[in-house]
Formats: structure tokens, C-alpha cells, sequence
């Protein structure tokens, strides 16, 4: 079973197709990288699967059921999809608590108004936090933490959502190994709890590590796919990184 | 005989106004980042319900309050719905955007005028012959207490709501990141439009207070928007609670600021307080620098 599908996905700037003409399976409680070199259309095929770019051109499938040729961003936890950000993005004059709280809250507007939070939500954010060990700062605003915190607090905000499909975008660029450590651990955790990963990342230890498929593009389209020992092998793929 | 508590009293019932347009205009301008000019037509627009129905129909003066700050919500959220929702599709800059604004507001102001003429209009005829009370040597009308309590309970009340309540979080969130709110599942255009009613029912008091207190003629949105955008950059724009206390600061400077010089210098004062804090201190008393 597909978690989530791409017919034909095209996504264009004046012109240019950062995503060209892309068909690709991403089976369901796999982690699946993609990776490719600077450029490759990776981030923008993220944020067009969250809704962040417009389609223009093409379908998105999620589940074998939806089929989307547009994606609103705030619809998308309800096709059970969450994702973080290559550029960490937080709710940074809100505590770490909050971060997450808010995560939990009522989306109608009268309901949210007289909202206010139960033990059954501190108790979600309390699991996460602790998971990715925030839950002792959690008083603190998010601004102030470090950039390592940072990640994790992302990756925090993410699991509370309780998603089918996670898209994580660079999610170890510029941490410490003991961080990459704790989210390498989630990230196989989710694997373990049947969820989909979709990773994008430059680290080919990681990749080889974690990965169950990997897709590799350039310029917008597919050059090569398949299990990561084989696809890293591929002569056309060295030669993309390599510039060549 | 000491005029101090007086002016401390005018101090408090000044900032109380100025307090309900700030704590509107940065609820809107959080959720939004740009200057909106149609709050202060939105402020004329409560004050001149509140004259037609209670003093042209002659209807229950409560019923007509409540009803003048509905329909300046109703006006401030219709303002996002038709313009600003649009715009902020088109990913417009904060500078068409306040333009746009501009435009709302000058045609608002101009539907007032050939509605209700130009002519200042008194609001409440117990203005007229007002029941005053006397506190620490200070008089005060019981419209000017009605005020200074609103504002307070208005405050009170939005600080509880963006603290405790999911709704609260929701906007703090919006404020904070938009495009982080579309993804965790909030639906931010009508997040907006909603901060947009809430913020425009605010202002929309303060209207009506104004009429009550010196009466209202079509042109003062200009002021009030002013003022409000004075209060929330002196407090630090955007934020709620630093709004609030620019807002009695600037009443306390302008009415302290007139003991030595003639009255007619307030604004001056106002605007003088707004350049030093822009030049020293412009992200405000409660914003970090960043």
C-alpha cells in the first residue's frame, strides 16, 4: 500500500520546473529518503505536498483514496500528514509547552473560545516533550533555546500531531551527534509504530542507515530509485552530486 | 487647591480609550503585520450605531451600544473577508495592503458623512447634565467610571483568553508564524477574519465611548487610529499587553505634558513621546530588541 503518490507532478518558477513531470510511490511504514544535490527540487516537492506551493500540474494521491490536485496547507493534517522545516520554524514567543499545546487546540473557532487545556492534552505534551527530552524546559520560550533544541522542539511539535505521514526536511543538518542520535532514534521509532517517513537528507551514513527506499532527483526529476546500497552505487547518481 | 488627582484621574479615563484602540489595533496588526488604517472608521462607525439608534430611533441605550459594537465587528471582519483575504492570497506587500486600508477607510468616513452630515453630534443626552463622582479629590462623570472599568475588564479578558484558552493559542500562533499554523491544521484566513471582528469590536467601543464622553463627528477615525498606533508603539507593536500600558503611558504623558502648556499642544506631546521612543526605543517598552 502507497501512503503517498505523485502522477505527473509539476511545479514551476517563471518557468523552471523544480519539480518536472515527477511520478514516484512512497510506500506506506517505510522510511523513504529523497535526496539529490542542491537544487534537485527537494523542498519543493515537500512544500507542495504540504500545500505550501501550489500544484501546477499533476495529481498528488494520499492513501490511494484522495486524490488532490490542489492541497490546502491547513487541510493537511487531516489526510494525517505533518512535516517540519529545512529552516527551523517554531512559534517563537510562545513556551515550549505552548509549541506543543497549540498543536492539541479545538479548530472551531466558539469550541477553541471556551477551550481551555485538559489533562489529556498536558498529558500529549508531556510524552512528547519528554521523548525528545523538552520536557523540563517546557516553561521556556522557544526563541531562547538553542539550535539543537530547536530541531527537537520541531520534531516534538510534529509527533504530538499524531500523523500517518511525516515529512522531515533535513531534520539532522547542523546538530551534534548526540542529537542526531535522539532523532535517528525517533525516526525508527515511527518506523516501528508503522508510520511513513519521508526524509530529506544529505548525509549518505544516515541515508544507508535509516532508509528503506530512497528516490533520487535532479533538476526536478527522478534520476534514479530503489534501495539505498544499489541507488548510491549508480554511476549517474555519484556523477549528479559530483557535478559531473 | 491641588490638581493632581484630577489630572491623574483624566490620566487614567484618557488611557482607558486609548487602551480599548490599541488593544484592538494590535490584536488585528499581530495577526496581520501591517498598519490598518480601517479600525479608526470602524471606531466612527460604533459611535454613529449607537447615535442612530438610540437618539434618532430612540431605542434601549444598551441594546444600542451592544448593536454598535457588533456591527464595527461585523464591518472589520467584512473589510477582511472582501479585501485583505484576497490580498494576503495575492501575497501582497504590507505597503498594498495599507493602501487598500487607506482606501476602506476614506470611504467609510465619506458614507458617514453623507449619512449623517459633517456636524460634530453629541451622542448621550445625559452628557449634558452628566452625574459625577468625587474619588481622592478627583470628579469623574459615571460614563468616564464606565469606561475606565470597561477597558480594564476588556483587557482582563482578552489576556485570559490568549493565555488560557485554545482559541488564545491559536492567535498567538498566527502572530507568531502563519505559514507553521497552516500546517499544524489552522485554517488562518478565518482565524483572521475572526481576529479582525474581535479586534474591530474593540475599537468599535472605544467609538462609542468617545461619543459618549465628547460626542463623535465622521472625521474621527484619524484620530483615534493615530492615537492607537501611537499607544502600541510606545507599548511595542503587535503585542496586546504592551498596548495597554503605552496606552495609559501616553495618557498620563499627554495630560501631565499640558499642566505647564496650553491644551491645544496634546497631540504634539503625543506625537513627540511616539518620535523619542521611535528614535530610542522602537521596538517598544514590552517587545525585545531584535
Amino acid at each position: 500500500m502507497f501512503s503517498i503518490q505523485t502522477k505527473n507532478l509539476k511545479k514551476h518558477f517563471d518557468g523552471v520546473y523544480a519539480v518536472d513531470d515527477l511520478s514516484i510511490k512512497i510506500e506506506t511504514g517505510q522510511i523513504t529518503s529523497i535526496i539529490g544535490p542542491n537544487g534537485s527540487g527537494k523542498t519543493t516537492l515537500i512544500n507542495t505536498l504540504s500545500g505550501l506551493l501550489e500544484i501546477d500540474g499533476g495529481l498528488v494521491v494520499i492513501e490511494e483514496s484522495e486524490k488532490l490536485s490542489k492541497i490546502t496547507p491547513h487541510e493537511i493534517p487531516s489526510f494525517g500528514i505533518t512535516r517540519t522545516f529545512q529552516n527551523i520554524h517554531l512559534f517563537e514567543q510562545m513556551t515550549i509547552l505552548d509549541n506543543i499545546l497549540v498543536v492539541l487546540t479545538d479548530r472551531q473557532v466558539f469550541r477553541a473560545i471556551f477551550e481551555t487545556h485538559q489533562t489529556f492534552h498536558l498529558k500529549i505534551a508531556e510524552e512528547v516533550l519528554t521523548r525528545v527530552g523538552l520536557w523540563e524546559k517546557r516553561g521556556q520560550l522557544a526563541v531562547n533555546l538553542s539550535y539543537g533544541q530547536r530541531k527537537l522542539l520541531e520534531i516534538a511539535r510534529a509527533l504530538a500531531m499524531d500523523a500517518k505521514i511525516y515529512l522531515l526536511d533535513e531534520p539532522f543538518a547542523g546538530l551534534f551527534p548526540e542529537m542526531v542520535k535522539i532523532i535517528s532514534g525517533i525516526i525508527k521509532e515511527l518506523k516501528q509504530e508503522s508510520k511513513t517517513v519521508i526524509l530529506i537528507e544529505h548525509d549518505m551514513g544516515l541515508i544507508r542507515e535509516l532508509s528503506d527506499y530512497v528516490f533520487v532527483l535532479d533538476s526536478g526529476k527522478l534520476l534514479a530509485e530503489g534501495k539505498p546500497s544499489e541507488v548510491l552505487a549508480k554511476r549517474e547518481v555519484i556523477e549528479a552530486y559530483l557535478g559531473e | 487647591m491641588n490638581i493632581i488627582p484630577q489630572i491623574v484621574a483624566n490620566s487614567l479615563i484618557a488611557g482607558s480609550i486609548y487602551a480599548l484602540i490599541a488593544l484592538g489595533f494590535n490584536l488585528v496588526y499581530g495577526a496581520t503585520r501591517f498598519v490598518n488604517m480601517v479600525p479608526g472608521a470602524l471606531a466612527a462607525i460604533g459611535g454613529y450605531t449607537v447615535f442612530f439608534l438610540f437618539n434618532r430611533l430612540g431605542l434601549n441605550i444598551y441594546f444600542s451600544v451592544i448593536a454598535g459594537v457588533v456591527v464595527a465587528g461585523f464591518f472589520g471582519y467584512l473589510s477582511d473577508r472582501l479585501v485583505f483575504r484576497k490580498l494576503r492570497s495575492h501575497k501582497a506587500s504590507n505597503l498594498v495592503s495599507f493602501v487598500a486600508s487607506l482606501g476602506i477607510f476614506t470611504m467609510l468616513q465619506a458614507l458617514i458623512s453623507i449619512l449623517f452630515t459633517s456636524q460634530f453630534q453629541s451622542v448621550l443626552s445625559v452628557t449634558e447634565n452628566p452625574k459625577t463622582y468625587q474619588i481622592l479629590g478627583a470628579t469623574f462623570t459615571w460614563v468616564q467610571g464606565l469606561i475606565f472599568i470597561t477597558s480594564i475588564a476588556a483587557f482582563v479578558s482578552l489576556a485570559l483568553i490568549l493565555k488560557k484558552t485554545s482559541f488564545g493559542k491559536a492567535v498567538r500562533a498566527v502572530s507568531d508564524d502563519e505559514e507553521v499554523s497552516k500546517i499544524i491544521g489552522i485554517n488562518t484566513n478565518r482565524l483572521i477574519s475572526w481576529i479582525f471582528f474581535i479586534g474591530s469590536c474593540l475599537i468599535g467601543l472605544s467609538g462609542i465611548f468617545i461619543g459618549f464622553d465628547i460626542g463623535i463627528n465622521p472625521t474621527m477615525g484619524l484620530f483615534i487610529i493615530l492615537e492607537g498606533a501611537t499607544a502600541s508603539i510606545i507599548g511595542g507593536i503587535g503585542n496586546v499587553y504592551g498596548g495597554f500600558l503605552g496606552a495609559f503611558l501616553l495618557g498620563f504623558v499627554e495630560n501631565f505634558g499640558i499642566l505647564k502648556i496650553p491644551g491645544e499642544w496634546k497631540p504634539a506631546i503625543a506625537f513627540g513621546l511616539l518620535i523619542l521612543f521611535l528614535i530610542f526605543k522602537p521596538e517598544g517598552i514590552m517587545n525585545k530588541k531584535k
